[in-house]
């Protein structure tokens, strides 16, 4: 992708699902490009409080070999709709410390807006399509398993809202 | 949208289904997967099964979609004897 001598680095900016923390500032570097005029970063953060109830440590857990082929299919989509420069998308798996990344998405273009936009649609189709699952575990030692109530395959993130833990 | 996955899972056998659970559904019955009988039919007819013999999935599998392999199925694709399985609850990546 770039000239960053990417080869000698444990984790490649386009890995669409890692177990180790996500270096966000590697996302944007990869799609740097002379066509773009615009580079939007978008991380989503596991909070510390949800409804009230203090969060102590998230997991995420995947089905693997379908999630990247769904993120994959999604970033290749958000490239061709938004006519991109570039886009590079990667989700953490395993547990997540209160204020770490568990998402990342970065996008450009030729202009801001479609840049903006592009991240935006991603974000909201990672959430209701990608089989990836949050566990909260509450400083009470509960652990809970967050299922929305929408289907999994509708494109209704804003239903969701009450229940993410990040993002 | 569905693919026959007979060839790349010899090691199953031929009248069974290998089910992946994930999140809230393998802490309902306490474990990742699970076998059952499987002469052949609709993702319909298997989630009917599924049903009928762990009871507790019932609520979540109401809500999930199923997939073969690293694709979804809808509900009326056959799923072939040895056929690796996922039930796919609500997500909440992000």
């Amino acid at each position: 992708m770039t000239a960053l001598g990417t080869d000698t680095e444990p984790q490649a900016a386009e890995s669409l699902l890692v177990w180790e923390p996500i270096d966000a500032a590697r996302l944007l570097a990869a799609v740097a490009d002379d066509a773009a005029g615009a580079n939007v970063l978008f991380t989503g953060t596991t909070r510390g409080v949800t409804d009230g109830v203090r969060t102590s440590r998230l997991a995420y857990e995947a089905h693997e070999p379908l999630a990247r082929a769904q993120l994959a299919r999604l970033r290749d989509e958000a490239i061709a709709h938004y006519a991109l420069t570039a886009c590079v998308v990667s989700h953490r798996l395993g547990e997540v410390a209160v204020g770490e990344t568990s998402v990342a998405i970065a996008t450009s273009a030729p202009h801001r807006r479609a840049a903006f936009a592009a991240a935006e649609w991603l974000m909201e189709r990672i959430k209701s399509e990608v089989p990836i699952w949050k566990c909260e575990e509450a400083v009470d030692g509960v652990r809970t398993w967050i299922h929305p109530d929408s289907p999994p395959q509708g494109n209704t993130a804003a239903n969701h809202a009450n229940q993410d833990g990040a993002a | 949208m569905h693919e026959p996955l007979l060839s790349d899972h010899a090691a199953t056998p031929a009248d069974l289904v290998r089910i992946s659970l994930f999140a809230g559904m393998a802490a309902a019955i306490g474990s990742r997967s699970l076998e059952v009988a499987w002469e052949g039919g609709t993702a319909a007819a298997l989630r009917s099964r599924l049903i009928a013999e762990h009871p507790t999935l019932a609520p979540l599998l109401a809500r999930s979609a199923v997939a073969i392999g690293d694709a979804y199925v809808t509900d009326d694709a056959v799923v072939p004897p040895g056929a690796d399985v996922a039930i796919i609850p609500p997500v909440s990546g992000g």
